[in-house]
């Protein structure tokens, strides 16, 4: 809550939030998946009573649905969230789109490749029509090889994610980028693929 | 060394528990940290900070009242 109130009052650049227990699996009356409450969500709604922002836009790249988030930004037209998971879906509006990831066992080029040309081309063009006054992204590795949500990626694609969305940023809202960690459980992929993705933010990868 | 891209101040928030009690599906996923960030925290605008506890008030912006009692009884 403090890296999104930080940021989108121009504190900070850029943000990397570790969270205790993920946050997208919590919605208003629900929770679940080691998801207490929604950590993104609560964020943005202080910002917005604080007048620092309005439009958000939320690329969640966890393995599973971020089903919490969808049930409390689904009636709302200043987020736009776009979440790559099992399933197609698009809301009339354009502002809700579930993506399915590529099938790591039905892809002739790698899975690094697939999955990082199918971000680049979910995203950046819907951001930049949407117009966001800051940019989420839900980084989970749990899609990496041998975690438990594994689509064949490796840090090829989790740091191709990290420029990708800081050029985004760049280009739409003045750089202003809240990176959340989401799933994930290994300890040596954490220290391998965290401090990188912090380096990029950082400017000094 | 890098580029200047990105380059302003950089806000990283974490709290010790996490790396305790993080994301109890496996545990202690965080153990290395915050130490893995040595690195990173040499440069100026690489700030750490620490996850303030979250008021009531906040989280009722997302969630009903009865979330609360529920997520507290739950054995997490």
């Amino acid at each position: 809550m403090e890296g999104v109130g930080r940021v989108a009052a121009g504190e900070l650049t850029n943000a990397f939030c570790f969270i205790g227990a993920g946050g997208h699996h919590a919605g208003r009356n629900f929770f679940g998946g080691y998801c207490c409450f929604n950590d993104v969500v609560i964020a943005f709604r202080q910002a917005r009573r604080t007048g620092t922002l309005r439009r958000v836009a939320i690329l969640d790249t966890d393995a599973h649905h971020g089903d919490g988030t969808r049930d409390l930004v689904g009636d709302d037209p200043d987020t736009l969230h776009v979440c790559i998971c099992g399933e197609d879906y698009a809301s009339q509006d354009g502002t809700k789109v579930d993506v399915a990831a590529p099938d790591p066992w039905a892809i002739e080029v790698s899975a690094d490749r697939a999955y990082l040309d199918l971000v680049r081309k979910v995203f950046p063009p819907r951001a930049a029509r949407f117009r966001p006054d800051l940019i989420v992204w839900y980084f989970g590795f749990d899609t990496h090889q041998g975690d438990y949500g594994d689509l064949g990626l490796t840090s090829e694609a989790f740091l191709g994610i990290a420029d990708l969305m800081i050029d985004v940023a760049g280009q739409g809202c003045g750089g202003k980028l809240v990176v959340v960690l989401g799933g994930g459980s290994r300890t040596d992929l954490a220290t391998a693929l965290i401090p990188p993705v912090i380096a990029r933010l950082a400017g000094v990868a | 060394m890098g580029s200047d891209r990105g380059r302003g101040t950089t806000g990283i928030f974490y709290h010790p528990s996490f790396s305790r009690r993080s994301y109890l599906t496996t545990g202690r996923r965080l153990a290395d940290f915050p130490a893995a960030l040595d690195s990173l925290l040499r440069y100026p605008h690489v700030r750490l900070y620490e996850c303030p506890p979250a008021a009531d008030e906040l989280i009722l912006l997302a969630h009903d009242p009865g979330l609360l009692p529920q997520v507290e009884a739950d054995p997490l």
